[in-house]
């Protein structure tokens, strides 16, 4: 009567699970008035005027000028906090809460490949996240006003780096017992203050590469992000299926309550 | 059916489970042991959610925490309460079915609820539904993909008298169509009504095994404390040791501590040697009748 189950399959039907059960109204009210927080900081930056200073600046400087601010907002505001923040949020619990409240064994113990109980994890938590970020990370680009070249860095940017910390904190969720904890600690320990000293150390960071796409696109040196678009998107996503690969490595090796 | 081998399991220096050896066959199997005895956690090193750190556990012949395929062949309802709480019970066992990989999971999560009686067309989240119902969906998930070793963490808790009945009359019908029933309770008359060969867990080693009424006996034959109160303890305790009603007495102010291994002897005698001797009786009551001594002393006697 019951059978192995394939890959495609397994990852279809955790991912239904894992879904439902992340969508909570708490979470998903905080992290939407987060996103407005950021927008608003975006649209406070944009109605702000550069100081014209004496000799005033030329049309093409203040521009200039609102471009670099923009790409600071967004990359501070946003990468640093945001788009971790709402990934930590939903993939660190997408595997963590089921490992946590003994649900675990009813995706655990079933004839699946662990690989498509990480993937569904990973999948659940993306759809969550993304528009979480992506809608005010595109309106924050956009009420800077500083050119259509932030906004698409801004949407490439969040794309790539929602991937690569949703997967990373799907591992980090089966890792250690309190993922927000250990995940802030990250965001702001590694992610934000190790991955400032310089961009030798931005590269062992998923920030460097998001900082890389900015950089890239809107040619604001931020000093995190000195390698290419390719590198800023290809890196993280490599990040991404290492972690996978890990966190299904430890669903093999995992002890369940 | 299941082979568990010189098991050990330890938690660091805990040691929850030790060298336990026992077979399985066909029929119900229940494992009877006090509260934090070892029965889960034998329970979940035989689903192959946790290794032993001694020793083998084969399902069908196989492990089931590299083996994917045995683990289709299992059904287990844990002891632990949680549940995808958002879930109503159709789509929670529906789910179950999909990730077993049954032909038709919507119908076989039809089948399963009606056999534990839950509505299948029920709206309302698991998160809703009382410990009882919780219960019911899990032994539901648990056999929606008819599997052919049932293993049941304490699955009676909760249930009201008629589903009790219910469960275990269905728990035989399974044994009878030849499913290994593993079934955990720490109450001992639940496990006398499924009428199953008992293995008893206690301090995480196997105390002792064999069907109700064998283990019955033993532990009627263990030896018993008693302690009773009475005007002339010294007297009354006296009377007692000498005529061999029991086997030694402790006396203080208040009354004595016997013990006896005849309890049926001493139950008898004990209040016409106290007319005879006119001393007034107060009370009288077991000190180790309750379950966990019974279960140290099966422990200790090995």
């Amino acid at each position: 009567m019951s059978g192995t189950v394939s890959l495609f399959d397994s990852v279809r039907v955790v991912y239904r699970v894992l879904l439902r059960q992340l969508l909570t109204r708490g979470r998903l009210t905080a992290l939407v008035v987060i996103g407005a927080v950021v927008v608003l900081l975006g649209w406070l930056v944009g109605r702000t005027a550069p100081d014209e200073g004496f000799p005033p600046l030329s049309a093409a400087e203040i521009a200039m000028q609102q471009l670099e601010d923009g790409v600071f907002v967004v990359s501070l505001v946003g990468f640093t906090l945001l788009v971790p923040i709402v990934a930590l949020v939903f993939a660190g619990a997408s595997l963590g809460d089921p490992r946590d409240d003994g649900t675990l064994v009813y995706l655990w113990l079933r004839p699946m490949p662990r690989a498509g109980l990480a993937v569904g994890a990973w999948l659940s938590a993306i759809t969550v996240s993304l528009p979480l970020t992506l809608v005010p990370m595109t309106l924050t680009a956009i009420v800077l006003d500083a050119g259509s070249e932030l906004v698409a860095a801004s949407v490439i940017a969040t794309i790539v780096g929602i991937l690569a910390y949703s997967a990373i904190f799907v591992l980090l969720g089966l890792v250690v017992k309190n993922p927000i904890v250990w995940g802030l600690g990250y965001i702001l320990i590694w992610e934000g203050l190790v991955a400032s000293f310089g961009s030798a150390a931005a590269k062992v960071a998923v920030r460097g590469y998001l900082s890389s796409i900015l950089t890239d696109r809107t040619g604001v040196d931020l000093a995190l992000g000195d390698l290419s678009q390719t590198a800023g998107i290809v890196v993280p996503l490599v990040v991404a299926v290492v972690a996978l690969a890990l966190a299904t490595l430890r669903l093999d090796r995992l002890e369940v309550a | 059916m299941v082979v568990v081998s010189n098991v050990t399991k330890a938690f660091g220096d805990v040691v929850a489970v030790s060298d336990v050896s026992f077979t399985v066959g066909p029929g119900i199997t229940a494992l009877l042991g006090p509260n934090g005895a070892g029965k889960s956690t034998l329970f979940r090193m035989l689903c192959g959610l946790a290794p032993p750190t001694r020793g083998t556990v084969r399902v069908l012949g196989r492990d089931a925490r590299t083996d994917t395929a045995v683990r289709g062949q299992i059904g287990l309802a844990p002891q632990q309460d949680g549940l995808f709480d958002r879930l109503d019970a159709f789509q929670f066992v529906e789910i179950a079915a999909t990730m077993h990989g049954v032909d038709d999971p919507r119908a076989a999560a039809h089948r399963v609820l009606d056999i534990v009686q839950l509505d299948a067309s029920d709206p309302k989240s698991v998160g809703a539904y009382s410990k009882g119902m919780r219960q019911r969906v899990k032994l539901a998930a648990a056999l929606v993909n008819d599997p052919a070793v049932l293993v049941l963490d304490e699955p009676l808790t909760g249930l009201d008298p008629v589903q009790r009945r219910r469960m275990i009359a269905l728990f035989n019908e399974l044994a009878a169509a030849g499913k290994c029933l593993l079934v955990s309770s720490h109450v001992l008359d639940e496990v006398a009504r499924l009428g199953s060969r008992i293995l008893v867990i206690a301090q995480g080693r196997l105390a002792a095994s064999g069907d109700y009424h064998a283990l019955r006996e033993l532990m009627d034959d263990r030896p018993h404390r008693i302690r009773v109160e009475a005007d002339d303890p010294r007297r009354l305790a006296a009377a007692l040791l000498g005529r061999a009603v029991v086997d030694g007495a402790r006396v203080d102010a208040e009354g004595i501590e016997l013990d006896t291994l005849d309890v049926d002897t001493f139950g008898r005698q004990i209040a016409p040697i106290a007319r005879e001797l006119d001393v007034r009786l107060r009370g009288v009551r077991p000190l180790d009748d309750d379950l966990e001594s019974v279960f140290r002393y099966l422990v200790e006697r090995r």
